[in-house]
């Protein structure tokens, strides 16, 4: 099966600024991937890298059989890449409901089925924005990236911040997804060990380069490296 | 005689009408960060169109106001797309020099076409005079434009609060990336609404002639009084310039009026107090937000 992303040589930034070196790797259709590293390693810049809101220093990017090296962030998103930004991003003028509307597009996924996937959502259809909890304003992150009905989604951090019990379902949530949706997945996470259990890979990230790519389940049997590359106890 | 009633009323007129030309410079700035000194321009393409539609053609007033808005949006969408969107990314300074530029290229086009002379239009019949309100002579014209204004921001305020198009509008002021990042053309958004507040600016030109006057000089002349109902209003917002337009209006007439003295001051020294207290701008309720939502015109019930 052709590869649905794939990166090559990818440099990018802010400004002057380089974070990432020579970013290379390839995803399959239905492929998850954990996306692992220290603090400050440039994991949440390669997924905004992927959407294109950093600033491209050199490399190239193929998605879905075109090269979208030089398309602006609408284009990649309307190609089918759903985003589910770090810190929620949500629009404190609009309501839940129209989260979901304003960004909907045709496809598996509408209003109904993120309801069934959310019931929460639906019973706070009809508040705004900056009046949800943290739990809910990510459950309305990742819904809003669903009803744009991509091919790959890209969660940025989905459970900062957020309480253990809804750490616990919000994973149940993506594991589901992984599993039955068919969707390319691409998951930033702090908590590795979580990360890798959602995941079938797992890719570690090093000031700006990737030091390691493998099975998720050799990252999770392996303590010892996994402690050298994450440096995490969780 | 009291004429506190009369100046309130000639005031909320005058408020009004700066409200129409100022709404749409709001939304722009509020949405690009993009200091738009050129706005009285599309204003007076509006006046322009108005007048020559009536004159060239004989159309009635009232006919010439749709193509007023049109001409004014039209020309406001082909220079965003043209000239304005190069800007966006320019410094400050770029963007003053570049649309007083603009300003001073309008007043030598508008003096070429249509001479240096004050315009005039002939309203209807049914626009003149006075009407007695409550024991107040009320002029029918400006009875009128405050009811339009009315009726438009209304409309205005169903289209940003009920439509998807304002949804997108909303989205893409609150956080850009992640409109755009969401599949969004935000630049086309944008482009909309410029040609929207364009044409509004046009329309309150040509509802404006009879009221403020048109002449070359005009973008120059209210170029102060649109940008302070931004500023002190907060941009990005309905509600906030629809207040400052409206205290600006009704403090402009009375001071000119009470203080004939300080003249035109009256309306910086407004501005220098209403700074100090809101210094983000009027924002109702919540001025501790830079960038106020512009669903607060119509809040939705849970």
């Amino acid at each position: 099966m052709p590869d649905l992303l794939s990166v090559e040589g990818l440099c990018a930034g802010y400004g002057e600024a380089r974070v990432l070196n020579d970013i290379g790797f390839a995803l399959r259709p239905g492929e998850s991937l954990a996306l692992l590293g220290r603090n400050g390693v440039g994991k949440s810049t390669l997924i905004r890298s992927l959407i294109g809101l950093t600033r491209r220093q050199g490399g190239r990017l193929r998605f879905a059989g075109a090269d979208i090296t030089a398309a602006p962030p609408f284009r990649r998103a309307r190609a089918g890449i759903g985003w589910v930004p770090q810190e929620r991003a949500m629009f404190p003028s609009l309501s839940v409901e129209e989260h979901l509307t304003t960004v909907a597009r045709r496809g598996p996924f509408d209003l109904a089925r993120v309801y069934d996937i959310f019931p929460r959502l639906a019973e706070r259809r009809a508040n705004m924005g900056n009046q949800l909890s943290g739990g809910e304003q990510q459950m309305v992150a990742i819904a809003r990236a669903l009803m744009t009905n991509p091919r790959l989604l890209l969660l940025d951090e989905p459970m900062e911040g957020l309480a253990p019990i809804i750490v616990h379902d919000l994973a149940a949530v993506i594991r589901r997804l992984i599993a039955e949706s068919g969707l390319s997945v691409i998951v930033v996470e702090q908590h590795a060990r979580l990360a890798l259990s959602m995941t079938a890979r797992a890719m570690v990230l090093d000031r700006g380069r990737i030091v390691h790519d493998g099975p998720s389940t050799e990252l999770l049997e392996d303590n010892d490296k996994l402690g050298r590359l994450v440096a995490v106890a969780a | 005689m009291n004429a506190l009633p009369g100046l309130l009323f000639d005031g909320l007129a005058y408020g009004s009408l700066l409200f129409l030309v100022s709404i749409g410079l709001s939304i722009t700035m509020g949405l690009m960060n993009f200091i738009n000194l050129a706005h009285g321009a599309f204003a007076m393409i509006g006046g322009y169109a108005s007048v020559w539609f009536s004159h060239r053609f004989g159309m009635p007033f009232l006919a010439t106001l749709p193509l007023a808005f049109a001409v004014a949006g039209l020309a406001g969408l082909i220079a965003e797309r043209v000239l304005f969107r190069h800007l966006y990314r320019a410094s400050h300074l770029d963007q003053v020099l570049f649309t007083v530029g603009f300003v001073f290229s309008s007043i030598a086009a508008a003096t070429y076409l249509f001479g240096s002379a004050q315009q005039s239009v002939s309203l209807p019949a049914a626009l003149q005079g006075q009407v007695q309100v409550m024991g107040v002579d009320l002029g029918r014209y400006r009875l009128f434009l405050i009811g339009a204004v009315v009726v438009l921001s209304a409309g205005l305020g169903l289209l940003m609060t009920r439509t998807r198009f304002g949804a997108q509008v909303r989205a893409a002021v609150d956080n850009r990336d992640a409109a755009e990042g969401l599949g969004l053309n935000v630049g086309l958004v944008f482009s909309l609404c410029f040609g929207l507040g364009t044409g509004m600016a046009g329309l309150g030109g040509a509802l404006g002639v009879e009221v403020l006057g048109l002449d070359p000089g005009f973008a120059l002349k209210y170029m102060v009084y649109f940008l302070l109902v931004v500023v002190v209003g907060g941009a990005g917002t309905l509600s906030g310039p629809l207040v400052a337009s409206m205290l600006l209006g009704v403090c402009d007439v009375a001071g000119k009026y009470y203080l004939p003295q300080a003249g035109a001051f009256i309306i910086y020294v407004l501005m220098i107090v209403l700074l100090l207290a809101f210094p983000k701008g009027l924002g109702l309720g919540r001025p501790s937000l830079s960038r106020l939502p512009l669903s607060i015109l119509v809040r939705r019930r849970a």
